[in-house]
């Protein structure tokens, strides 16, 4: 009995200790954070090829940077600089002090927006909200305007449904979704859903399968469905700048592929990377984009949505210091136009309508 | 009239009345088997060691609670030689101590099993239990401080091998069983996400390769129990400490839990009587799971 007991022992003891799959392990100083950094972003981040950066090289250079006698601020600039170097707004380093950003896919380009002139100028600071959504009748009845702030706001169903039946009466819509950061997936599905009448392709997703940078998954497509509820077929003109990022700029791409809708402003910021999140030794946390989102047409949209042909626009300094909104009032100036024109063509899409009139005025 | 004819008429009328009352007196002797329940209600505390690279490169520890109850019973067709174990545990830990202390992983996991298995019975109070068991797992591991991935889900439903091994004697005046119980899954399925793959993805629709194959290859796991039920009359005592190491690998993301438990708890055996039969209860032959 004794010895039946030994050998299970022995046996369980012997199983415990070559059972556990391996996990890589880091030291708790600059090299081993540094060397985590490196392979979490080597093996999970998926736009290597995109931006055509060299990550071995990178790391190299920038690990014979470091030395013993850094502090950590200056440990963490440096990492933070090495991630730069992916141009990827979704990519931060989170320590307990600072949060990196990857700036310049906004700053290096045109604001294009400014709320305090709109409100004091177009909507007088009276108009409605909710969910993050501004909205008001504008120019005599025939264009509503909305502004939605950000994708992290939840929107509801009985918020839109109300909003849409307040701007019922309007030509068209302008939505506007400048400076709109981005926020929740599902908020752009439940608002894209308002404007569709049957199933849609909104476009692919894809992720990693495995550490190497070509280790990508099949495409897989996914669809929106239509809300129960009101439903906006009108014209929907909808304005965009370099601030209109991630799931705003996943917004952008799937409306600008419905027939009544037109993209004006600025190429959107990107950011259609799906961020995921690990963590160093020391404690900092890594955000960067892993899993790639395409449009409709698999294209990819990390480096922004192009507005519509001929609704590339930046306001004048001069219109924004005379507290006017050059692309606002271009867009009001659109929805005048087709309301006259939808009335003679009856069967045109606000598309088709509005690139005559861009190829006309140009 | 035929001699040979009546001998053998004769011969068979004999055989059959050696048969009947050699029948009778078994008929007399045969006794009821009771199949009393073995019930444990316990509550497990300690630490654990978690590790998921889906949500984390590093490795945690903290502290772990869970409640478990157990019910064994010999079974109907050979209570002699055969019982059945089903147990449960519902577990919460709660993980801080990565290298900097400043993140948490909680773990949260129901485990469900049902087992069968033979038993071996050996002089001098010792029993070796060996079988199968089928068990379920739920749960989840929730990293708060992580954006899109903040959650690794886990289920999986394996076939594993059982074994159990008991020691029946005496402190002093106080009987006790002491127990080791082992299990380990052989096969079965078991849920995960691909390398890196979003929950978002999931909800879209993709569910294709969700579901892996286990085996001791890739989806690792030894619970270990050793205790003791120190019995008071009625109810028992039970006092015990848990290992479980588990480890699995699909897709290159490793999950590794590793669990020290102490145990406390009551266990008994009870057995369910109707009054009309409770009359036989002297006659009857009482054959426990573990006692």
């Amino acid at each position: 009995m004794n010895k039946f007991t030994a050998i299970l022992a022995a046996g369980a003891t012997a199983m415990t200790l070559t059972a556990c799959h391996s996990i890589e392990s880091y030291d708790n100083d600059y090299y081993g954070n540094f060397d985590a950094l490196w392979d979490v972003m080597d093996t999970h981040y998926c736009f290597f090829e995109e931006k055509g950066v060299d990550w071995n090289e990178t790391g190299q250079r920038y690990r014979a940077r470091i030395t013993p006698d850094m502090d950590y601020h200056e440990f963490f600039n440096l990492c933070a600089e090495m991630l730069n170097e992916l141009h990827d707004g979704h990519t931060n380093l989170i320590s307990w002090f600072d949060v990196s950003y990857y700036r310049n896919w906004w700053s290096d380009y045109p604001q294009n927006f400014n709320w305090r002139n709109i409100q004091q100028y177009y909507l007088d600071f009276e108009y409605s909200s909710g969910n993050s959504m501004s909205y008001k009748v504008l120019a005599d009845g025939k264009a509503g305007y909305v502004h939605y702030a950000s994708f992290s706001s939840p929107v509801s169903d009985s918020f839109v449904n109300e909003m849409m039946l307040a701007l019922s009466d309007c030509t068209g819509m302008i939505l506007d979704v400048r400076d709109n950061g981005g926020g929740e997936l599902t908020n752009v599905e439940r608002l894209v859903s308002h404007f569709i009448t049957e199933r849609l392709e909104a476009g692919y997703i894809q992720h990693k399968n495995g550490p190497g940078h070509k280790d990508f998954s099949e495409p897989y497509p996914f669809y929106y469905d239509p809300a129960q509820g009101v439903r906006w077929l009108k014209p929907v003109i909808i304005l965009a700048n370099r601030s209109t990022f991630s799931a705003a700029n996943t917004f952008v791409a799937v409306m600008k592929n419905l027939p009544q809708v037109v993209v004006v402003g600025d190429v959107t910021g990107g950011g259609s990377g799906m961020p995921f999140s690990q963590e160093l030794p020391i404690g900092w946390g890594v955000r960067f984009s892993a899993c790639p989102l395409y449009d409709a047409n698999m294209t990819l949209t990390e480096n922004g949505v192009e507005p519509t042909d001929g609704g590339k626009l930046d306001i004048s300094p001069e219109d924004e210091a005379a507290g006017r909104d050059t692309i606002l009032d271009f867009a009001i100036e659109v929805l005048l136009r087709l309301d006259e024109q939808m009335q003679q063509n009856k069967n045109r899409s606000a598309t088709e309508l509005f690139l005559e009139y861009t190829v006309e005025k140009e | 009239m035929n001699p040979f004819h009546f001998s053998m008429t004769k011969i068979f009328k004999t055989l059959a009345a050696c048969a009947l009352l050699a029948f009778l007196p078994a008929r007399a002797q045969e006794t009821e088997v009771l199949r009393p329940v073995y019930a444990a209600y316990t509550v497990e505390a300690g630490s654990a060691h978690v590790a998921e690279t889906y949500l984390s490169p590093l490795r945690y520890s903290g502290w772990d609670i869970a409640l478990g109850y157990e019910r064994m019973q010999a079974m109907r067709f050979n209570p002699d030689k055969w019982i059945m174990k089903l147990a449960g545990h519902l577990d919460y830990a709660q993980t801080k101590n990565n290298p900097a202390r400043n993140a948490t992983i909680d773990n949260m996991e129901l485990r469900l099993s049902w087992s069968m298995m033979h038993r071996f019975r050996f002089s001098g109070g010792w029993s070796v239990y060996a079988g199968s068991a089928t068990s379920a797992r739920v749960g989840m591991l929730y990293a708060p401080r992580n954006s899109n991935n903040p959650v690794a889900a886990k289920a999986a439903w394996t076939v594993d091998a059982a074994a159990m091994a008991t020691y029946n004697g005496k402190i002093g005046r106080i009987p006790f069983c002491a127990r080791y119980d082992v299990s380990m899954p052989l096969t079965g399925i078991f849920f995960s996400p691909s390398y890196g793959e979003l929950y978002y993805e999931i909800y879209l629709g993709n569910r294709s390769g969700l579901v892996r194959g286990a085996w001791p290859g890739n989806y690792f796991r030894l619970d270990n129990c050793l205790s003791i039920d120190l019995c008071f009359g009625a109810t028992a005592l039970k006092l015990g400490y848990r290992f479980d190491i588990a480890s699995s690998k699909a897709s290159g993301i490793v999950t590794r839990n590793i669990r020290h438990m102490a145990i406390a708890g009551v266990s008994g055996e009870w057995i369910s009587l109707s009054p009309n039969r409770s009359a036989q209860l002297e006659k009857a032959r009482v054959i426990s799971a573990i006692y």
